[in-house]
């Protein structure tokens, strides 16, 4: 072997630190979707957004005035005519209920599918935010660059924002807007909105402790298998042990996945928008009205407090974990 | 390039570097000591991955402790312990490396495959790092510490676990840095012989002191002067005319013949060849100096090896 020196000199100047710490999210994420488990978990989270969008337009168009709805039920007599009538009436009379109620309700149920997707997509990713990077002293070549462990801390935690971002946020928002634009009026972008905002909180304080408790478990062991077994073991293990409502209060709120569930409750407050349905829309089948009434029971929550503080201690915990291990060994 | 003053780590009680001041210009450097000295300590120092527990330095005149980032800007390390990023190709790796330094993509892919050729390493690059041989895992990590087109690189051990081949590819790259592109070279090594070949100058540590710091050659001059001499037959006729000379000639084991030398010519020894119509030999001089340096400087301040 010789050794010759036909090399291209790099004299310019480097980029920022804001480049250097999108280089770890872009090659993590990259790294990421590699993987099938994370492409099929893509699809299913773009699934649930076309969903969204698609839930948007049958409603929207059942309401229009000419329809499919309208078209098929005069196509089914006078009697199924009167009722998409009333339907339509009611919708068009109390777009405050039905609209933010709709899409609260479908927000909801998209935020809990996302919720677990995200779940499951970190436990593929969770060995490789830093574990691996432990296992083969990774931290040196990172550190010995013209970066801090908190760049690298940042550029981890961007990794898991973005699969939290394509998996949730993203399909979230597309199908909203999709949906929106397949509206016949003005009413369901206005009455959307304080629904999508809540969806949006709740997708951040998901972010940002799931975020936090991943690199935290992330950090805990050089052994990838550990790691999986010690996040497995907090959500799946820790979550049935914290559902149990006899429990006293501090293992109840012992589980991220527990205590996210809770803040998701309190966020949507699906309970308010069956509330409302029973008490303002003029339903005048009483079985309906008590249906919706025993909904709102069960979705009501009043340990969104303890959740919170739960959630947090969590979140502090890992924090002190991931910083105390983010020494090059 | 290099300046530290009055620099000290401690572990607990036990101190890895202490009281260490230091004025190192540009060039090729060699720092040695036994195990434990503190060459890692200080490089890692240097480099901020550890804190000195006290003192200052500036790496190419940048404050480490006040510019932490930027005193890395342009400086490459390659570390003695196994160290990369898993889930990579060599490539991959290398370029990687070289956005985290602040190259863009393009940039950093073209440099990773000349530094990834210049290192050696062949198609084994497109392979996953994860599934490297010691060897390759060591030009892997000598690639990413090039990729960036440093002023100054840290090698600690960058030949452990390289074949001979392998061992003379790296030396004689890491010996051209400094004098084809002038990168300096910092290069801790147990392997007295690979400093010498390729350093011009010599930094020598033992319990976190500083023993010696200077250039080689006035070094070697500093020690009394000795020639190896290996004819290539008629050992005995060549022994008597070297001590007619009037040298005190020693046989060694091995069959070569030593003596001590007047000067640091080696002329006199070519001219009684000629006039006694000797074999030709090959003369070395001043062999296994920087060993005798090396033991000498411990010696003198105390330390055992």
């Amino acid at each position: 072997m010789e050794t010759t020196f036909d090399l291209s000199r790099w004299t310019e100047k480097p980029h920022g630190l804001a480049y250097r710490r999108w280089a770890i999210v872009s090659t993590g994420l990259r790294q990421v979707l590699r993987l099938r488990t994370f492409r099929i978990l893509l699809f299913i989270g773009w699934a649930a957004g076309a969903l969204i969008a698609l839930a948007g337009f049958v409603f929207s168009q059942s309401v229009a005035n000419g329809g499919w709805l309208e078209a098929l039920a005069a196509n089914l007599g006078a009697r199924v005519e009167s009722v998409v009538a009333a339907f339509n009436a009611v919708v068009l009379l109390y777009p405050d209920v039905c609209v933010h109620g709709l899409f609260t309700i479908i927000f909801g149920l998209q935020s809990f599918i996302a919720l677990w997707l995200c779940l499951v997509g970190l436990t593929a990713l969770i060995p490789r935010l830093i574990t691996q990077d432990r296992a083969s002293n990774a931290l040196t070549i990172y550190l010995a660059r013209p970066l801090t462990s908190a760049d690298y801390l940042i550029g981890k935690l961007g990794i898991v924002a973005g699969l939290v971002l394509v998996l949730w946020t993203a399909p979230l928002l597309s199908g909203w807007l999709l949906s929106m634009l397949l509206s016949p009026n003005q009413d369901f972008l206005v009455y959307s909105i304080r629904p999508l905002g809540n969806a949006l909180l709740f997708n951040g304080i998901a972010l940002l402790s799931l975020a936090a408790i991943s690199l935290g478990v992330s950090a805990v062991s050089r052994s990838s298998r550990n790691t999986i077994i010690l996040w497995i073991g907090l959500w799946v293990v820790a979550g049935v042990i914290a559902a149990h409502p006899n429990n006293p209060a501090w293992l109840r709120h012992a589980s991220f996945s527990q205590n996210l569930a809770e803040i998701r409750k309190s966020v949507f407050r699906v309970d308010q928008v069956l509330t409302r349905a029973a008490d303002e829309l003029p339903l005048f089948n009483r079985e309906l009205t008590a249906s919706f009434r025993r909904g709102a029971e069960e979705t009501a929550t009043d340990e969104s407090r303890g959740a919170a503080v739960g959630l947090g201690v969590l979140v502090l915990l890992s924090a002190g974990v991931f910083f105390r291990k983010l020494r090059p060994e | 390039m290099i300046e530290v003053e009055k620099m000290s780590k401690a572990y607990g009680t036990q101190r890895a570097l202490n009281d260490v001041s230091l004025q190192v210009p540009p060039g090729a450097i060699g720092l040695l000591g036994p195990n434990g000295a503190g060459k890692t300590t200080l490089i890692k120092c240097l480099l901020n991955l550890e804190s000195p527990t006290s003192g200052t330095a500036k790496v190419l005149g940048v404050d480490i402790k006040v510019s932490n980032r930027s005193s890395r800007e342009k400086v490459g390390y390659s570390p003695e312990r196994d160290c990369h990023i898993p889930g990579m190709a060599g490539c991959e790796y290398v370029t990687y490396c070289g956005q985290l330094s602040g190259m863009t993509f393009r940039q950093a892919r073209q440099r990773a495959h000349e530094i990834l050729d210049l290192v050696g390493m062949g198609q084994e690059r497109y392979r996953s790092v994860d599934t490297y041989s010691t060897g390759m895992r060591q030009r892997a990590k000598l690639a990413q510490a090039l990729v960036h087109d440093p002023k100054i690189v840290f090698l600690d051990e960058p030949t452990n676990g390289l074949d001979p081949a392998g061992r003379e590819h790296i030396l004689t790259l890491v010996g051209s840095l400094w004098r084809e592109l002038n990168i300096s070279v910092v290069i801790s090594s147990h392997l007295l012989q690979d400093i010498e070949r390729i350093c011009d100058r010599v930094i020598i540590i033992a319990h976190g002191r500083l023993l010696v710091h200077d250039r080689i050659d006035v070094l070697k001059n500093q020690r009394r002067r000795s020639v190896e001499i290996t004819p290539s037959g008629e050992l005995d006729r060549f022994a008597s005319a070297l001590t007619a000379a009037g040298s005190t000639v020693e046989r060694l084991s091995n069959g070569r013949l030593r003596l001590e030398a007047p000067s640091e010519s080696i002329e006199w020894i070519l001219e009684l060849i000629r006039t006694n119509r000797l074999p030709p030999a090959e003369i070395v001089g001043n062999p296994n100096v920087l060993h005798e340096l090396f033991l000498a400087s411990l010696s003198e301040n105390g330390n055992d090896l």
